[in-house]
């Protein structure tokens, strides 16, 4: 929050404190979505969707403004409110962006601040709806980046030529977040089923690569993230006792995690007006949450008809073998006799894996009923493989082996 | 999408009451002449300067029959494609798209008063003196 602070001084400042005031060009919109999505099922799934439908999952309000000093300096600000990062049970006016930027030449942009990061295709534009055409983006990849905005330093280089533009960013940046979890039994800290915000430090930095023509856009990425608990080691194992048969933590530790990402995409407009997206994206977490190694991937496509683009697409993300495998070994540790007291925290145990193995075929439309806004509407069928993270499974049961209907309907738009 | 090669000889159109007329491309300064993938680039954000000098591009409002013909014969894209283009840019932290005005005439006296400027507008508004950077045929 001090950074953030610091940040909204600095631009101030640059405000007041620019010779030619008065030369300041000044230009304020907003961006939102309201968004209803409804399931078939009563537990919910990405945090907020049920069978009773939910207006949170998908639902953001949000002002931008652009300042322009000179033709080399500039400043932009984002607030946004939103449903809470920190907790399932409010929203938060947060700052997305606040930076200012220099631009010595056209090929030069160096931005520090409050930053969103390059990851994926449209993860820097991911909170403003009406600039893609899905109802929502495909979960299987855009949950991989484990925080998309820090506070620190980019520098890209661009070389722009007849039919392409190549943009080389590179990052690095530090942020607090949180991640979440769900007890389907116990929770860390409570007797019932729900959801924990571990506070994390994260430390991201990165090199991406972008290919730009007038149609097209082509990138890869490489990111170390480095991930430490606030004020505490962060577990890296968890073991069966050999004795009792009951698995825990192992003792010992790590300072900070080393979290590799890269990612990998495409948006290619072919003949007859088809666009095909594709992107490919994989995450190695060596914690107690070795379920969040995984990779992920979507194949889009998609055709305007003049308002009208409808799309479809199938998404897949997998954790790696081993630790879907030993999340089955921990799920399926039930005890007996006096150990049984143990079942709820092995439950708990399996649910700190994090596995994640899911599949999403989404079929979806979005109507253009102004040049800035969009009406979207989606049904998309979720499976899940031996487990889940994205979905909070149920008491007395486990997020595999299910089969979720999502209808989703959203109006975006800027102004 | 259109061609990006087409522009160069299509300045001259049918269908508004401006139809015939030829669109020029002026700098508020001494600005060098430009070619259209510098015109084009000036229009899309992805420069922001020219020979060296700061250049500010200056867009009339949507809607207008002269924007349309500038962004279509000229830029190579529809109004929504155009519009798109930005609004994708501006909320990827790339900047606001170009300043809008309601008239030629309006364009025109903020032209005067701002260095780098630069404007299109049809050959008959063409104030004496004004520097021409851009025409049809880009020579």
């Amino acid at each position: 929050m001090n950074r953030l602070r610091m940040c909204a001084l600095l631009l101030g400042a640059l405000t007041f404190f620019t010779p030619a005031a008065r030369a300041i060009d000044f230009d304020v919109s907003g961006f939102g979505t309201a968004g209803f999505a409804l399931s078939d099922k009563s537990y919910h799934y990405q945090r907020f969707i049920d069978e009773d439908g939910t207006f949170n999952r998908d639902s953001i309000f949000g002002v931008q403004a652009d300042l322009k000093f000179t033709s080399q300096f500039g400043a932009t600000v984002q607030g946004k409110l939103a449903p809470s990062t920190a907790s399932d049970r409010r929203w938060d006016a947060t700052l997305s962006w606040a930076f200012v930027s220099w631009r010595p030449t056209d090929e030069w942009l160096v931005r520090a601040g409050k930053l969103r990061l390059p990851f994926m295709l449209n993860t820097e534009n991911a909170d403003v709806g009406a600039t893609y055409d899905f109802a929502r983006l495909p979960m299987e990849v855009y949950s991989i980046a484990p925080t998309t905005d820090v506070v620190g330093l980019s520098i890209s280089k661009t070389w722009l030529g007849d039919k392409i533009d190549w943009t080389l960013e590179g990052y690095t940046g530090r942020t607090e977040g949180h991640w979440r979890y769900y007890g389907r039994e116990i929770r860390d800290g409570g007797n019932s089923p729900g959801s924990w915000f571990l506070p994390i430090t994260i430390k991201s930095s990165g090199l991406v690569l972008t290919a730009r023509t007038i149609d097209d856009v082509f990138r890869i990425g490489m990111h170390e993230v480095e991930v430490a608990r606030v004020g505490t080691k962060t577990g890296t194992d968890i073991i069966r006792d050999p004795v009792l048969g009951v698995y825990r933590f192992a003792p010992g530790g790590v300072d900070k995690l080393i979290i590799p990402v890269y990612n990998l995409g495409a948006s290619v407009l072919l003949p007859y007006n088809i666009r095909v997206m594709s992107e490919y994206a994989s995450i190695r977490v060596n914690s107690a949450s070795e379920g969040l190694s995984r990779w992920g991937a979507y194949v889009a496509l998609s055709r305007q008809f003049g308002e009208w683009t409808p799309y479809i697409y199938y998404a897949r993300m997998k954790s790696t073998d081993a630790a879907l495998e030993h999340w089955k070994r921990i799920d399926g540790n039930v005890l007996s006799g006096m150990l049984a007291v143990f079942n709820p925290s092995q439950k708990l145990l399996a649910d700190i894996v994090m596995p994640m193995d899911q599949s999403t075929i989404a079929l979806g439309t979005s109507w253009r009923v102004r040049p800035n806004s969009l009406l979207k509407a989606e049904w998309s069928h979720v499976r899940t493989g031996v487990a889940s993270g994205l979905v909070d499974a149920p008491k007395g049961g486990n997020s595999g082996e299910q089969d979720l209907n999502v209808y989703s309907l959203s109006y975006s738009f800027t102004f | 999408m259109t061609s990006p090669l087409l522009p160069l000889g299509c300045l001259l159109l049918a269908g508004s009451a401006l139809a015939n007329e030829e669109l020029v491309i002026v700098s508020s300064n001494g600005m060098p002449r430009i070619d259209w993938p510098t015109l084009q680039r000036l229009y899309t954000g992805r420069i922001v300067s020219v020979g060296q000098q700061p250049a500010v591009p200056f867009n009339l409002l949507p809607g207008d029959p002269i924007r349309k013909r500038f962004l279509e014969n000229v830029i190579g894209q529809t109004e929504e494609q155009y519009t798109g283009y930005w609004l994708v840019r501006r909320y990827v932290g790339k900047g606001a798209p170009p300043q809008e005005f309601a008239t030629v005439d309006e364009m025109l006296r903020q032209l005067a008063i701002t260095p780098g400027a630069v404007a299109y507008l049809p050959v008959s508004r063409l104030p004496s003196g004004a520097n021409v950077i851009f025409r049809s045929g880009g020579k």
